[in-house]
């Protein structure tokens, strides 16, 4: 009998700590684990006792790369208990703030971490002699990503403005059309971006577990929505029916939790992927076209693919942010935040993190503070089928006679496809 | 006095060698340095950059120079591992609320067991390490230099790189956030009837919350010239919650001495 162990302890170029193991033996994969090492911060304790507005603020120190999604999903579940409906000025700069994060968030995940591995660098900085014009513009596509947040929400990590209700400050019109412009500007750029990630090539292996996403009526929604849907099932559930379908679990091997579907006990994936699978019809003109000159076309079933769908965002993140920003130039409508009442009650907030869903669940007590908390990242919606991705490719590869150190850079290529944030899976 | 000369390693090494190292925290702080886009590559032009797992696959080597260093420390494994990143590095940088002051991780200093508790049940996984008391780097070992805030300025990051590698007579403000209000003219939380850290928190962000419409919430640290028990008065003397003002105040300082003597002479009075 002949045993190997493949392991990529500590994986570089990723948010956070994590380790990857495959034990291969005769050929066969034994067991493939995937252990996020990251230090616990008990963040759903921590808020326990204090005012849900400090919640909100706590809560976005989960992540600093995703702390735009765990803001406003924390607003979301406390509006949800006051019983706010914010104004379209307000869920319009919330968009904003959501597709800032895309772009800071893809650009950085495509060319800071993985685009080293397709072209055999150990970073992105040797870029910087090989080929500088694409290093200066995917690093403007993370700058205006940034510039966008700081914008709208006074900083790009851990924003300020957005509240209860609405924004305490914002920008002025002529910001927000120079904003538009310079959307324009690196729009023919993205376009190139999705060429350039398909053309590496990549196993050809499916998804085996279920795919999640949020889906709302001629919309491609990222937060304004409740509605959820497992795209193989066809389940559709809002989010406070989440545990009727959704069971989240501990395993020894990780410091994260995993889930599962509650019906059909599978793993599933959530993220770009997804996202374009369940909503393309409602992608933008110029993201579907994008999209369709490489074939990224429903069903995309292959997670190697996740950083084509994260390119194709980008192009419809960029036109959609244009819109917006010449939208509220004109300054309609305010974003001044909605009076409300501090009541008792039970909230589940959701929006679609650059890497998938993330719930905050929050329960407050007649005076707002917080008597229950509980937060479910992408990362660990996702860890689960991860690991059986990651077996999937690694039989694959063994079949074809693949060489062991091929067989790991492929397996840490997978996790990156991933885009894990491990900082925010153990919270 | 603290000179602010390079030390003498440093003034005889051309290029200093600088590793990057992460502890509990959000990531934040690693990603500030990174979210100037147009000057990263003048940052990275200024040193050999030998260690950042978060954007290179590079192995970490025996040696370097400069360690910056984010996150709380979580672990036995975290304690022991600073210790080393000490006696290797000749300059040590802390940055970020967690380094420097434990931040947010540092809320479950007080009761860590019920914390663990909460939200791992009686099992922890074998995979979360030997957990200890979140403390800042800078309870386990002396730092040469500090960025503070949660999340650091990019700006002042480069600052005290620079006094760093450089040297820089450059001081960090160390007196309360009022004064940089004033000079803002913004409106006072406290007239408005919202309680505000920034009487007690460190200057220096030019009061950046507050300038778009927030309270400060103290993230920068207390300043050591900061009067807990009058500003308590101050507090009550508005008619707001004084509770609430130290529950405030432990989200960035609950492992600071002064927060500590401060809320330990408190509880003896309410008892």
């Amino acid at each position: 009998m002949t045993a190997t162990k493949i392991s990529c302890d500590h994986m570089a170029r990723v948010e956070g700590h994590g380790s990857i193991h495959v034990v291969i033996e005769d050929g066969q994969v034994q067991d493939v684990r995937m252990s996020v090492i990251e230090p616990a911060r008990m963040f759903e304790a921590m808020v326990k006792g204090r005012s849900y507005l400090d919640s909100t603020y706590i809560c976005s120190r989960i992540c600093g790369i995703c702390s735009e999604n765990h803001v406003i999903t924390d607003l979301k579940a406390i509006e949800q208990i006051f019983g706010i409906q914010v104004s379209r000025r307000t869920q319009l700069l919330r968009q904003l703030m959501v597709y800032g994060s895309y772009l800071q968030n893809h650009a950085s995940h495509l060319f800071v971490f993985a685009v080293p591995d397709y072209l055999g660098h150990r970073s992105m900085f040797p870029l910087a002699d090989t080929n500088p014009e694409l290093l200066d513009k995917a690093l403007r596509v993370k700058w205006l990503g940034n510039e966008l947040c700081n914008r709208v929400a006074g900083r790009s990590i851990h924003p300020i403005t957005a509240v209860v209700g609405g924004f305490t400050h914002e920008m002025s019109s002529a910001e927000y059309l120079e904003m538009a412009d310079m959307m324009d500007e690196i729009l023919p750029f993205a376009k190139e971006v999705v060429d350039l990630f398909n053309s590496f090539s990549v196993p050809d292996i499916a998804v085996k577990g279920e795919m999640l996403a949020m889906v709302e009526e001629g919309e491609y929604p990222i937060q304004s929505s409740d509605i959820l849907k497992f795209l193989g099932s066809g389940d559709t559930f809002t989010a406070l029916q989440r545990d009727d379908f959704i069971r989240e679990y501990a395993v020894d091997h990780s410091a994260a939790f995993c889930s599962r579907t509650v019906k059909g006990d599978k793993p599933y994936f959530t993220g770009a992927l997804a996202r374009i699978n369940a909503s393309w019809d409602n992608l933008t003109s110029d993201a579907k076209l994008a999209a369709a000159k490489v074939g990224l076309r429903p069903p995309v079933l292959n997670p190697f693919k996740n950083n084509v769908a994260q390119a194709v965002e980008l192009v419809d993140a960029l036109v959609r942010c244009s819109e917006i920003c010449c939208e509220l130039a004109e300054g309609e409508g305010t974003s001044v935040p909605e009076p409300f009442k501090v009541c008792a009650g039970h909230g589940i907030g959701v929006t679609e993190a650059p890497r998938g869903i993330v719930f905050h669940e929050v329960t407050l007590d007649d005076d707002g503070k917080v008597v229950n908390a509980n937060i479910m990242t992408p990362t660990c919606q996702n860890m689960a089928n991860l690991e059986v991705d990651a077996r999937t490719t690694v039989d694959y590869l063994l079949e074809k006679g693949t060489p062991e150190d091929v067989i790991r850079l492929q397996v840490e290529k997978l996790v990156r496809a991933y885009d894990p944030c491990f900082s925010c899976s153990v919270h | 006095m603290t000179t602010f000369s390079p030390t003498s390693t440093l003034a005889t090494r051309q290029i200093p060698r600088v590793a990057v190292f992460s502890f509990a925290s959000c990531f934040g702080c690693q990603l500030q340095i990174t979210n100037k886009e147009q000057y990263l590559l003048d940052v990275v032009g200024q040193i050999e950059l030998v260690f950042w797992s978060m954007t290179s696959s590079a192995k970490l080597p025996e040696d370097y120079d400069v360690a910056i260093i984010e996150g709380a420390l979580t672990t036995e494994a975290d304690v022991e591992t600073v210790r080393h990143i000490r006696e290797v590095a000749d300059t040590l940088i802390t940055i970020g609320a967690c380094a420097n002051g434990a931040g947010i991780p540092g809320m479950a200093a007080r009761d860590l067991s019920f914390h663990t508790q909460e939200v791992y049940g009686e099992s922890v996984p074998s995979a979360a390490g030997k957990l200890v008391q979140p403390r800042s780097v800078r309870s386990v070992v002396d730092a040469d230099f500090i960025v503070p805030c949660c999340p650091i300025d990019f700006y002042e990051f480069v600052d005290v790189l620079q006094q760093a590698l450089m040297g820089s007579n450059k001081r960090t403000p160390s007196r309360s956030m009022c004064g940089e209000c004033k000079a803002n003219e913004t409106q006072c939380f406290y007239e408005r009837g919202q309680v505000c850290m920034g009487m007690v928190t460190m200057a220096g962000c030019h009061a950046r919350c507050v300038n778009l419409g927030r309270p400060c919430s103290g993230c920068r640290g207390l300043s050591p010239s900061a009067n807990l028990s009058s500003a308590c008065d101050i507090v009550e003397g508005y008619g707001l919650d004084v509770d609430l003002f130290c529950q405030k105040l432990e989200m960035f300082n609950q492992t600071n001495p002064q927060y500590q003597e401060f809320m330990e002479s408190r509880n003896q009075e309410v008892k």
